[in-house]
């Protein structure tokens, strides 16, 4: 579902000496796959996802994300890849000035779909996070758990075929990161591929799957 | 439709908060009633300089010192012009033999511009022309030249034959054709049009950069909800489109009332310059006076101002929208660069 070919990626404005976010990075990985993305801070994981989720393009190597050679696209076609992908970001990007249930409607509204299966869509999903009786409220009226939550409806809503999750149940209790590991799994067998990035060891051995392993930019492990 | 425009409301780009609408109606209005303005004053410098090279610039005025003397005689008619019996609209029984000078300059005339183009001013017509030098009801005691006046289509003088011809056979004639004057104005009709247009395109520009400079600052406002967007899969022209069609809607709008309210101001004008166009002195008085206007209709008022001008009003609004749209598109996708 993605392919990336000895990609490198440079922080804009710093030069290659003082060292690459991502070196000579080549990992592929299929359709319906879960994958847990590994290393310590300052590995390259999140330049990863970003380069996977089309928001940083890679200075070097082949990008290919769900079938497009992303390095050559055009902005239209990256704008409609985009839509296919769902991202989990680590500070939740939710707007204050929209209610919860905007929030979440989002992708679909950029994809244009009717407002009554909107509706339906989202009141679903929230009821799945366990967020149904908060979908007036605004972003900054909830925890930080339940705006994690509401990241995630936002992420899975459109039923991505390719799922970003930047550290995802950072604040989860025990009981919502044990659901939401189960529903990426079940995602992952309706054939979403799953990117997980996690320092979360006990939820790594808890949820045993193949992993990304980067360590100051490079691959020490795939598989 | 409801149900498509009320779902773009809640896309997270706020563009009311974005792009407030207050203050840009208002300079687009004030830009369009500047625009308003300048159109007229093009307008009108066109009109006056048609009306200046087809009127003053096309009207000889031929003047025969004794009027009723015999004319030369008729063998001194150059070649190429017909004697004066032989010209149609010569007086019966007109010959070049007992032709007065005014019958014979009247033939040589009516022949080269055609007869319906040579007008003789009766004795009302000369004693209204020099009004401003003798006294009214007095009688003139002095002998005085017979005026012809030839209306010609261009702004040409008169051909060298015509001219030796009656030099000729009307000796000490004399022509003025006023097409220097005529030049001059047109040079000057010309040059208020130039700067109407100069004026316009000033206007636009200005109008451009205010546009961009709101469309910026909004786009700053709501940066975040931007990316945001634009990371779940809004292209650029969903973006752009959806400033732009704001911004059309804002300006669309001040450009309507700066049109509404250029209208009396240009009126106004338009009665004050009408002894330009021939008409009357309008009662300034009169005109200023709330009286004078609430009585008449509008259709009546808008009369004043010519067809033109009020298409380029009605128009105008419709421009200041294109124009917002077509400059928030611009600086939109030129922001919208700077994202992956």
């Amino acid at each position: 579902m993605f392919r990336l070919h000895d990609v490198s990626y440079l922080y804009p404005g710093r030069d290659a000496h003082k060292g690459a976010a991502l070196s000579h990075v080549s990992v592929a990985v299929a359709q319906g796959e879960f994958r847990w993305l590994l290393g310590p801070s300052g590995a390259g994981k999140s330049s990863l996802l970003r380069i996977l989720a089309l928001d940083a393009q890679a200075s070097s190597g082949m990008v290919e994300v769900l079938g497009v050679p992303v390095m050559q696209a055009r902005r239209g076609v990256i704008a409609r890849l985009r839509q296919r992908i769902g991202v989990v970001y680590q500070d939740f990007r939710l707007l204050d000035d929209l209610s919860v249930f905007d929030n979440v409607a989002l992708p679909l509204r950029l994809q244009m779909r009717p407002e009554s299966e909107i509706r339906h869509e989202v009141n679903a999903i929230m009821k799945w996070v366990g967020l149904g009786s908060r979908i007036d409220a605004l972003p900054p009226q909830l925890s930080g758990g339940e705006q994690q939550r509401v990241a995630i409806a936002r992420a899975v809503i459109h039923r991505p075929a390719l799922l970003l999750a930047d550290e995802p149940t950072n604040a989860l209790d025990d009981r919502q990161a044990t659901r939401l590991m189960n529903m990426f799994h079940r995602l992952a067998e309706l054939g979403t591929t799953i990117i997980v990035a996690t320092h979360n060891d006990a939820l790594v051995r808890k949820y045993p799957a193949h992993a990304i392993d980067l360590m100051q930019g490079h691959l020490v492990q795939e598989g | 439709m409801a149900l498509w425009s009320g779902t773009r409301r809640r896309d997270g780009l706020a563009l009311r908060q974005a792009i407030p609408d207050r203050l840009l109606p208002f300079l687009v209005g004030a830009m369009a009633f500047l625009a308003a303005l300048a159109l007229a004053g093009g307008i009108g410098a066109h009109a006056l300089s048609i009306r200046w090279t087809r009127g003053a610039g096309a009207v000889i005025t031929v003047q025969v010192p004794q009027p009723d003397d015999p004319a030369a005689p008729a063998g001194t008619t150059p070649m190429g012009t017909p004697p004066a019996s032989a010209i149609p609209g010569s007086p019966p029984g007109t010959s070049p033999a007992t032709a007065t000078r005014i019958q014979q300059a009247m033939s040589i005339l009516s022949a080269m511009a055609g007869p319906a183009a040579v007008h003789r001013l009766s004795d009302g017509e000369l004693r209204a022309l020099l009004a401003p030098w003798i006294e009214q009801g007095s009688d003139l005691v002095l002998p005085m030249p017979a005026v012809i006046e030839v209306h010609a289509h261009d702004a040409r003088p008169l051909p060298d034959d015509v001219t030796k011809a009656l030099e000729t056979q009307v000796p000490g004639i004399v022509m003025e054709h006023d097409s220097i004057w005529s030049d001059r104005l047109a040079a000057l009709a010309n040059s208020l049009q130039t700067c109407a247009l100069l004026a316009i395109c000033i206007v636009v520009a200005v109008s451009a950069i205010v546009i961009m400079a709101a469309t910026r600052a909004g786009v700053q406002a709501r940066r975040r909800a931007i990316e945001l967007i634009h990371s779940l899969g809004a292209t650029d022209g969903y973006i752009a489109g959806r400033f732009a069609w704001r911004v059309a809607a804002l300006a669309l709008a001040g450009g309507a009332c700066g049109s509404v309210l250029a209208m009396p101001v240009l009126v106004m004008l338009s009665l004050l310059a009408a002894p330009f166009s021939g008409a009357d002195m309008p009662d300034m008085h009169a005109l200023l006076s709330p009286s004078a206007w609430s009585g008449m209709p509008p259709s009546q008022i808008l009369n004043a101002l010519p067809s033109s001008l009020l298409a380029m009003l009605v128009v105008l609004p419709v421009a200041t929208a294109m124009l917002g749209w077509l400059t928030t598109q611009v600086t939109v996708r030129a922001w919208l660069r700077r994202l992956p």
